[in-house]
C-alpha cells in the first residue's frame, strides 16, 4: 500500500516507476523458482488496459522476462483468479491493469494472505483510488505498490484522515478501539455508503472503551472529547472522497509511456499504443477535453521527435505512405463523424451522436436536414452515398474547410480535434488512432459470443443497406469453424442420430462453455489486431455494424417515448427489439447509453442528483440508466451514465453509491459483473422495486 | 519425410540462412555486456558506442530486443549492388558476389531494415540480380556434361537451386556415357 509518484515528482528516496520495474526484472531473475508463472498480468477489458498490456508485454520480453497475461472481465472474476493465484508458488509479481484501485487490497480479503515476496503493482486509471492501497504501510502493505500519477500527493488531507482514523493515538485504551475503528474503516471503505452510519456507532464504541479503563477514565474521556470533533471532521473528509463518484485520471498506457520514456526505450510501436490509449478515453467521454489536450501536446511533441518529417502537413487525406517500411505516426485533424473514412460521408455523419443529437436524426425532418447541410457543402447526394474512398478528391480537400464555414449555421460546433494517425507503408491505407480504437473496442465487445452480420463493400449501390451481408465470423478460432464444418458434413451424410446427440451435447456446453470465454476470446481477438493491421481492418466492418445496431435501437427509443423521466434521472427499459440479445453485453449497453447522452443532450434539461450529506445539490448534469433483459439468465443489465451539459466535458458518475445504496433498501438480488460500479446485473423480478427505490436515493437521506 | 520430394534431396532454404547466420557482422551496440563464452566462441565485451564483431545470430537477437543497430556490410548498399547489377546484365559470365549474400541480406533487411540506407531500392537491386543470374544458370545448365558443370561465382541459394536437378542429370548422363561402352 504506497503509492509511487511520477518520474517527475520523484526523488532518491521516493521511488518512481523505473525503480518498481527494475525491482520486476531483479525479482524476476533472482528467483530460483521463476517460470512463466512468476510475473502476472491481470488485464480489464478494455481498450486502454490493451494498450497498456501489451506495451508492458513488449517491454518485458525484450527484457527476457517471462510473463503471463490474463484477462480478468470483473470483480467477480478476480475473485476466483485469486483464489487460484494462492496456489502458485513461484508467483513473485503481479499487476493489475485498469483494477483494482477501489479495491481494499492489502486486506485479508485480497492480497493480505499471500506470501511476502509477492509484489502488487497497480496500473489503474479508475478514480477514487482506496486510501488503504495508498497510504497504509508495515509489512503487510508495502507488497502493494500503486503507480500514482501526481494526484495523491495532493491528497495529505486524506491521508491524515485515514491514518487518523486507522491508528488511534492512545495506545493502550484503544487496543480494542483501534481494532473495531480500523475494521469498520475497513467496511467502511468498501461500502462506502455506509459511512455515516459507521461512525456514529464507532464513536460510541470508542467513548465506552474509554469508559471502561478505570485508571485513565478522565484522560481519555478527555483525549476522546477533544479528538470527538476531529473524528467527525475526518471521517466526513474520508466520506467526500468516496463519494464523490467514479471518475477518470491518467490512462494505464500512458503510464507505461512516461515508464518507457524514463528507461529511454520509446518507440513508434510504444507510442502509438500510448495515443490509442487516450483516444480511447477522450472518445468514450472519460476525461475530458481539456485533459486530452495535455495528453495530446505531450503526445504531439513525441511524435515529431520520433518520426521527423519536412514537410507539416495537417490535412488528414494528404497522409500517405512514403515507403514500404514507412511505419510512423502522423499528427492530424480529427472529425467527430464516426469511422468517415470507411464509410459513406452520409453515414458517416448519420451515426455520430453528436450530429445526430443536433440535426434530430431519428425524424425523417431530422435526415432531411443532414441531406441539406451535405448539399449546402456542395456534396451531391450521389457523391455522399458513395464509399468515402470513392469520393471526388476535390470533394474531400473542401471537406474540412466547407464544414468549418457551413456547419455552424446547423449548430454543429468543434467538429474537428487534432489526433493522430498511422502509416503502413504500402499494405493498407494509413489509419487513424479514433477508427483503430472504434475496431479494437468492437473486437473486444463484440467479436464472439453474438452474431454480427456485415455489410459487403459494393454491395449497397448507393441508397441504403437493408441488410443481407455476410456474417462476422472473425471471433472464432479455426478449429471451432472446423469443428461446425465437420458437424455438418456428418450431419448430411449418414447416422442422424448420433450426430443429432452429439451436436446437442455440443450446444448444450456451448452456452456454458462460451459464457465464461466469450470475453477471453475476444481479447485475444483484439489483442492479435493491435500488432496486425489486417485484422484491425477487417473489425471496422464490424465495428460499423454495431453502430447501425445502436443507432436502431436509439432512435427507435426516442421515437418511441421510452424514456421515462423520474425525479433526478431518466430511465430506459428494453424489453424486446431485434438487437437484444446484443444490447445483453454491458460494453454494448453502455454505449448505447452514452449515444442517448449524447443525442439528447440539447433536447432535455439537465437535473441535478442531490449529494447525500451534503446541503446543497451538486452540478447539473444528465444522468441516465439504461436497462436491457438479457433473456437467457433472465436477468437486467442495468447501466447508469452521466452526462455533463456541455461537450467535451465529464462528470464524476455517481451511479455506482446510487445503485449499492438502492440495492440495500429494497434488497435486490444483484451481481456486479464488471469493473465498473455503475454496471449491474439484477435479477428480472427485483428490477421494477429497484428502479423506484434508485429515485428516492436522489433526495438524500 | 515431411519436406515435399523435390526438395528432400537439398538443404532448405531456412537451413541455409541458419547456416550463414553464423557470419561475423559489425553491431554498435546500446547496451553492454562482458566477454560471454556460447558455443561457437566467445564474444564481446560490448562496450556502447564502439563497434563490436558478432555472429548475425546474436546481432538478430539483439536487435529484436532494441538493444543494437547492425552496420550493413560493405556490399550491402546501393552502389555496389548496382555496379554488379550492370555487370550481369552486360557480361555473361557471373559477377563475383559474396557467397552467402541473398541469405545475409533478407536477415537484415527483414529485422534491421531501419539500418539501411533505402531500403526499398536495395529489394529491388537485389530481386534484379537474382533474376539475371537465375537466366544466366538455366543457359548454363544446357552446357551439363557426365563429368563437371562449371558455372564460377554462384552463390549458395542458387546452387541449392539447381542441386537436384543436376545430381539426377548427372547420374543419368554417366550411366548413358557408360552404356555404349559396356555395349557388345
Amino acid at each position: 500500500m504506497v503509492y509511487i509518484p511520477p518520474p517527475h515528482l520523484a526523488s532518491a528516496s521516493r521511488p518512481s516507476y523505473a525503480e518498481a520495474y527494475n525491482d520486476i526484472l531483479v525479482s524476476h531473475r533472482r528467483s530460483p523458482q521463476t517460470s512463466a508463472s512468476s510475473v502476472i498480468l491481470l488485464v480489464a477489458p478494455d481498450v486502454d488496459a490493451l494498450c497498456a498490456a501489451k506495451m508492458l508485454a513488449d517491454m518485458l520480453q525484450q527484457d527476457d522476462v517471462m510473463h503471463r497475461i490474463i484477462p480478468v472481465s470483473g470483480i467477480a472474476e478476480l475473485e476466483r483468479m485469486r483464489d487460484e493465484l494462492m496456489s502458485y508458488a513461484e508467483l513473485h509479481t503481479l499487476m493489475l491493469i485498469n483494477m483494482g484501485a477501489i479495491l481494499d487490497l492489502p486486506s485479508v480479503e485480497w492480497f493480505g494472505e499471500f506470501s511476502t515476496k509477492l509484489s502488487v503493482h497497480v496500473v489503474d486509471s479508475t478514480r477514487p483510488q482506496n486510501l488503504s492501497s495508498l497510504f497504509g504501510g508495515g509489512e503487510n502493505g508495502d507488497r502493494i505498490i500503486v503507480w500514482d500519477d501526481g494526484r495523491a500527493e495532493n491528497m495529505q488531507e486524506e491521508r491524515k484522515a485515514w491514518e487518523a482514523l486507522a491508528y488511534e493515538p492512545e495506545p493502550d485504551s484503544d487496543e480494542d478501539a483501534s481494532d473495531d475503528d480500523s475494521e469498520e474503516d475497513k467496511e467502511g471503505e468498501q461500502e462506502s455508503d455506509e459511512e455515516l452510519g459507521s461512525s456514529p456507532s464507532g464513536k460510541r464504541r470508542m467513548l465506552d472503551n474509554g469508559g471502561r479503563e478505570g485508571k485513565r477514565r478522565k484522560l481519555n474521556d478527555e483525549v476522546s472529547r477533544m479528538s470527538r470533533d476531529q473524528r467527525d471532521a475526518y471521517s466526513m473528509r474520508l466520506e467526500q472522497h468516496y463519494v464523490s463518484g467514479t471518475s477518470y485520471g491518467q490512462s494505464a498506457s500512458a503510464t507505461i509511456y512516461i515508464l518507457a520514456t524514463v528507461l529511454e526505450r520509446v518507440d513508434n510501436d510504444l507510442l502509438w499504443l500510448a495515443i490509442l490509449g487516450l483516444t480511447f478515453q477522450y472518445t468514450t467521454s472519460r476525461v475530458s477535453r481539456t485533459d486530452y489536450d495535455k495528453f495530446h501536446s505531450v503526445y504531439y511533441d513525441e511524435v515529431f521527435r520520433l518520426n521527423p518529417r519536412p514537410d507539416a502537413n495537417l490535412n488528414p487525406d494528404n497522409i500517405s505512405a512514403s515507403s514500404p517500411d514507412d511505419l510512423s505516426v502522423r499528427a492530424t485533424e480529427e472529425l467527430r463523424f464516426m469511422l468517415f473514412r470507411h464509410w459513406t460521408l452520409y453515414d458517416a455523419m448519420y451515426h455520430s451522436s453528436y450530429v445526430a443529437g443536433k440535426l434530430g436524426i431519428w425524424k425523417d425532418r431530422g435526415r432531411k436536414r443532414l441531406t441539406g447541410l451535405l448539399a449546402k457543402m456542395g456534396f451531391s447526394i450521389p457523391q455522399t452515398q458513395q464509399p468515402y474512398t470513392h469520393m471526388d478528391l476535390d470533394l474531400k480537400h473542401q471537406l474540412r474547410s466547407k464544414l468549418d464555414a457551413i456547419a455552424p449555421e446547423y449548430g454543429l460546433v468543434e467538429l474537428a480535434y487534432p489526433s493522430f494517425a498511422r502509416c503502413y507503408g504500402y499494405r493498407a491505407p494509413p489509419l487513424s488512432a479514433a477508427d483503430a480504437v472504434e475496431a479494437a473496442g468492437a473486437l473486444l465487445d463484440v467479436a464472439g459470443g453474438v452474431r454480427m452480420e456485415l455489410e459487403v463493400e459494393g454491395s449497397r449501390h448507393g441508397g441504403e443497406w437493408f441488410g443481407g451481408g455476410k456474417m462476422w465470423g472473425g471471433g472464432r478460432s479455426e478449429e471451432d469453424r472446423e469443428r461446425k464444418n465437420m458437424m455438418r458434413g456428418v450431419n448430411a451424410v449418414d447416422a442422424k442420430r448420433p450426430a443429432e446427440a452429439e451436436d446437442n451435447d455440443e450446444g448444450k456446453e456451448g452456452p456454458e462453455k462460451n459464457e465464461v470465454q466469450w470475453w477471453v476470446k475476444n481479447f485475444w481477438a483484439a489483442y492479435d489486431a493491435l500488432s496486425d493491421i489486417t485484422l484491425l481492418r477487417e473489425a471496422l466492418s464490424l465495428s460499423m455494424s454495431l453502430h447501425r445496431a445502436i443507432i436502431r435501437q436509439g432512435s427507435s427509443i426516442i421515437d418511441k417515448q421510452d424514456i421515462r423521466t423520474m425525479r433526478s434521472h431518466r430511465v430506459v427499459v428494453l424489453t424486446q427489439g431485434p438487437d437484444l440479445a446484443l444490447f445483453a453485453h454491458p460494453g454494448v449497453l453502455s454505449r448505447l447509453a452514452m449515444w442517448l447522452v449524447e443525442a439528447l443532450r440539447d433536447r432535455l434539461p439537465g437535473t441535478a442528483i442531490a449529494k447525500p450529506g451534503r446541503g446543497g445539490r451538486g452540478k447539473k448534469s444528465l444522468p441516465f440508466v439504461v436497462a436491457c433483459l438479457d433473456e437467457q439468465a433472465g436477468t437486467y443489465i442495468v447501466v447508469g451514465v452521466m452526462g455533463a451539459l456541455d461537450f467535451g466535458d465529464v462528470r464524476k458518475n455517481e451511479f455506482g453509491l446510487a445503485f449499492l445504496d438502492a440495492k440495500e433498501r429494497c434488497n435486490a438480488r444483484t451481481r456486479h459483473g464488471s469493473f465498473d460500479t455503475s454496471v449491474l446485473e439484477i435479477n428480472q423480478e427485483d428490477l421494477k422495486l429497484f428502479l423506484e427505490t434508485l429515485c428516492e436515493v436522489g433526495e438524500g437521506y | 519425410m515431411a519436406l515435399p520430394v523435390s526438395i528432400r534431396a537439398s538443404v532448405t532454404p531456412l537451413e541455409l540462412e541458419l547456416i550463414a547466420s553464423e557470419t561475423l557482422v559489425d553491431i554498435v551496440p546500446l547496451i553492454s555486456m562482458e566477454k560471454t563464452a556460447f558455443i561457437s566462441g566467445a564474444y564481446g565485451p560490448l562496450r556502447p558506442p564502439v563497434k563490436s564483431r558478432i555472429p548475425l545470430w546474436m546481432a538478430t537477437n539483439l536487435k529484436l530486443k532494441k538493444k543494437c543497430h547492425i552496420v550493413p556490410p560493405d556490399w550491402l548498399n546501393i552502389e555496389f549492388l548496382q555496379e554488379r547489377l550492370t555487370h550481369e546484365t552486360s557480361y555473361p559470365a557471373f559477377s563475383d558476389l559474396p557467397f552467402r549474400f541473398a541469405e545475409i541480406a533478407k536477415v537484415i533487411l527483414d529485422v534491421a531494415s531501419d539500418d539501411l540506407q533505402n531500403p526499398d531500392k536495395i529489394r529491388s537491386l537485389l530481386k534484379d540480380l537474382r533474376e539475371a543470374r537465375q537466366a544466366k544458370s538455366r543457359e548454363g545448365l544446357q552446357k551439363l556434361d557426365h563429368s563437371e558443370l562449371s558455372l564460377p561465382n554462384l552463390c549458395s541459394m542458387e546452387i541449392n537451386e539447381i542441386r537436384p536437378f543436376f545430381i539426377q542429370a548427372m547420374s543419368v548422363l554417366t550411366k548413358l556415357v557408360r552404356e555404349p561402352t559396356a555395349g557388345p
